[in-house]
């Protein structure tokens, strides 16, 4: 617990709420609040530390078993170690994210994440209540099979949740380009939470954006099209449980309703419906796509109309 | 749970209550006027832009707002300082109950599953053009 690097951060959490708050007051710094909205976030990130501790033994059994039979030997004392496991546990990372936002089941317990229409501080502690019983921590396990230390993956995985507080701001502007290139930063994490189509489903990077940009999910911030924060159906109220529990209530009433395409609306993409009558991220990006490209068989036809 | 663990807990729970104060005292929302015709019809095209707007009736306290489109309705509300956009049925608004001057619609929608619009003294539901036009 000593070494957990989420409760060391905890403090520095709080003072840097504390510094966006004031400083937005002071016009020193952009960010919204709206108090229901903190409170919201702030609650769910309560929430997730005792969710944490109730289903977070899951994981580490899971962990310990496949560690029985690990490839290598791996020290914790080796610096090489430190170095690979920094850049395995991002990728990682990117895998869960990628499925999470992919996914309904995963997204089911990843969507609380995303409810807030705000893009503060707070907003990063809005985390899942539910992510340790959907076995979200399954893509972590390869690195246990390798041969890393449990203590030196949860470690990792901490130092990567204490980095992604910080990018959780709009009064951070845009970085200098090499940290741009390389790392998650502020501007490209308010894509992420994007709910504009042109956003949706972008940078699932958690330090490094290396991965979007080798894997084709890399968007840039455009100054010309500001990001409007929240999911595509915002929620209609600040009630904690339903931030945590609407979309698991959602495939619950689609598999109730419909059993024969259960594994759909479970695995399937958010918004997946077997008469297409809903709308997934894919689809919204090829309207907007449309709305944007009018079709070029259109053109032609002015053309041939005007010859 | 470890005496350890409920004791940070607690101290935690503290640290949330006083933030959620901060914000509430010095937090700068985002502005949120009360909608008119132009603010409205701006978010309806941004959440639907294929939609083609009939009429539009905007609830007197700026909060809420109903347009048609179509056989759907399209349904603004105020959350906080943001906006609950949603479209469904037009004959979910037909159905909607009157409670005081409180318009309220069911939703089948687990996210977001009313929406209640404030009503003049005395006004009908629906309110009367958009009825007017669902007849035509």
């Amino acid at each position: 617990v000593k070494l957990d690097p989420v409760t060391l951060a905890t403090p520095f959490f709080i003072i840097a709420v504390i510094l966006e708050i004031v400083l937005a007051r002071f016009g020193k710094a952009k960010a919204n609040y709206d108090w229901r909205d903190a409170r919201t976030s702030l609650l769910m990130g309560l929430g997730s530390t005792v969710a944490g501790v109730l289903t977070g033994g899951l994981a580490i059994a899971a962990t310990l078993w496949v560690y029985q039979f690990h490839l290598f030997d791996i020290s914790l004392k080796a610096w090489w170690a430190w170095v690979l496991i920094f850049f395995l546990e991002d990728f990682c990372y990117y895998v869960f994210h990628r499925l999470s936002h992919e996914r309904r089941v995963w997204w089911a317990s990843h969507v609380n994440h995303h409810t807030s229409q705000h893009y503060n501080l707070t907003t990063a502690l809005r985390q899942t209540w539910t992510g340790g019983l959907a076995l979200t921590w399954l893509p972590w396990l390869p690195l246990a099979l390798i041969g890393f230390p449990p203590v030196m993956i949860a470690i990792e995985k901490g130092i990567s949740l204490v980095y992604q507080f910080w990018i959780h701001t709009e009064a951070i502007d845009r970085l200098p380009a090499p940290i741009e290139a390389v790392m998650n930063t502020p501007s490209h994490h308010r894509v992420h939470h994007g709910r504009n189509p042109r956003y949706l489903d972008r940078n699932y990077a958690g330090i490094l954006i290396i991965w979007d940009r080798l894997f084709g999910t890399f968007e840039a911030e455009n100054e010309a099209e500001p990001v409007r924060y929240g999911v595509v159906k915002n929620l209609g109220d600040f009630n904690i449980l339903r931030v945590s529990f609407h979309e698991w209530h959602g495939i619950a009433r689609d598999v109730w309703r419909d059993p024969r395409h259960a594994l759909g609306y479970i695995f399937g993409p958010p918004g997946w419906s077997p008469d297409g009558s809903r709308q997934t991220s894919g689809d919204l990006k090829a309207a907007w796509l449309a709305r944007q490209n009018p079709s070029p068989l259109a053109g032609e036809g002015v053309g041939a109309a005007d010859g | 749970m470890s005496a350890a663990f409920l004791i940070q807990l607690l101290i935690s729970a503290v640290a949330v209550a006083a933030l959620v104060g901060l914000a509430a005292w010095l937090g700068v929302p985002r502005p949120a006027p009360a909608l008119d015709e132009g603010h409205t019809r701006a978010l309806l095209a941004e959440e639907f832009p294929d939609a083609d707007l009939s009429r539009l009736w905007i609830a007197p306290d700026g909060a809420a707002a109903l347009a048609r489109s179509g056989e759907a309705a399209l349904i603004v509300y105020r959350a906080g300082d943001g906006y609950i956009l949603r479209s469904a049925p037009w004959t979910s608004v037909e159905a909607g109950v009157v409670r005081g001057e409180r318009a309220i619609l069911k939703l089948d929608d687990v996210a977001a599953p009313r929406a209640v619009f404030a009503l003049g003294e005395g006004a009908a539901w629906p309110p009367q053009a958009l009825f007017a036009e669902a007849k035509a």
